[in-house]
């Protein structure tokens, strides 16, 4: 007797169904195929005759995966305006890292009891030891900043119902973007902005760190399916 | 500029399922049942179909839900929210505006 679960919910987790809704929605399909067999038991069917009437009733189990992906995405306005939120909207979000990355900056002058004291700010970009532990704090927050909006796009994809497709666009774009753009510190001064240029640290560091985390994202989704699969054979 | 019906046939699944609603808590075997009862099996929900829709519709916040337990089986219930029920009074009247002409057409076309 072919199962119809299993091939449900390892279509819906293929597709980059997120983890609550195929969840839910097996839950809900199981629900129904009982209500089906025991309407089958009702009309003086048994055994397998019963769960071929309700596999029969319910269809193709990747059929009805791909229709519940197709819903989920209609659901979301980020899933129905994919272009714009995985190809552009990466772009647009650098803006507002750098800001981010200012209040970052701002708060842990702060913190370390600075506030607008620009003597003793003098004094920290004087002192090459103080300036580099200031510069590695804020390369470090550019850092953790870039993978948090790759990651922030890969959980809109999952969010949205959209497929794998759109996570690794999204995060080439995050990762051109930030070979693109520049935070640079200098004693005295500050610079953000666009460019192709050598003088930054590392530039294809911060590029690569989205790709990480679609790698990532990916290597999670191949264990979580293989998983699934182990289920199903077992 | 005159007014079209684009979404006429795409908005009728909506309106059955909300139709029914208004009337009653449900759970997707019940609304999927019930459309091809109440119609005279004329309509008929593919059996799995029913939760994307009825998940479309929450997102929408047209419908809500609650499991619960009732005589031993545990299942999502369905009900109309305010926003479901203005939604509804949309469609039916939209309903009414499309099957009128139709009438009116068939009408003259068989008088």
């Amino acid at each position: 007797m072919p199962d119809f679960i299993e091939p449900l919910r390892r279509r819906l987790v293929e597709l980059g169904c997120p983890m609550a809704q195929v969840r839910r929605l097996v839950r809900e399909v199981a629900d129904h195929r009982d209500d089906l067999k025991q309407a089958a038991v009702s009309e003086g069917l048994s055994g397998a005759e019963v769960e071929t009437r309700a596999n029969a009733q319910l269809g193709d189990p990747l059929a009805l995966a791909e229709q519940m992906m197709a819903a989920l995405r209609r659901s979301s306005w980020w899933g129905r305006h994919f272009i714009f939120t995985f190809c552009l909207l990466p772009l647009l979000v650098y803006p507002v890292l750098w800001t981010l990355l200012l209040l970052l900056q701002m708060a842990f002058g702060f913190a370390l009891g600075y506030g607008w004291n620009w003597e003793k700010l003098h004094v920290v970009a004087n002192n090459p030891v103080t300036f580099h532990h200031l510069t590695t704090a804020i390369q470090f927050m550019d850092y953790a900043a870039i993978a948090l909006v790759a990651l922030f796009f890969c959980w809109l994809a999952r969010r949205s119902a959209v497929s794998l497709k759109w996570v690794a666009i999204s995060c080439a774009i995050c990762s051109l973007a930030a070979v693109i753009t520049y935070a640079k510190i200098e004693p005295h001064s500050f610079f953000i902005g666009f460019a192709m240029n050598s003088h930054l640290h590392m530039p294809w560091f911060r590029g690569a760190i989205p790709l990480l985390v679609a790698g990532v994202i990916y290597v999670f989704q191949r264990r979580t399916m293989r998983r699934l699969q182990e289920k199903v054979a077992g | 500029m005159k007014k079209t019906n684009p979404s006429f046939l795409n908005g009728v699944p909506e309106l059955l399922v909300l139709r029914l609603l208004a009337r009653r808590e449900m759970y997707g075997y019940q609304i999927v049942e019930e459309i091809r009862t109440q119609t005279g099996e004329a309509l008929s929900f593919g059996e799995g179909c029913i939760y994307p829709y009825l998940h479309y519709l929450e997102a929408e916040k047209q419908v809500s839900s609650q499991r619960r337990e009732v005589e031993g089986r545990n299942r999502n219930y369905y009900k109309l929210t305010a926003r479901g029920r203005k939604r509804l009074e949309a469609l039916t009247s939209e309903w009414k505006r499309v099957t009128t002409g139709v009438s009116l057409l068939m009408e003259e076309q068989y008088a």
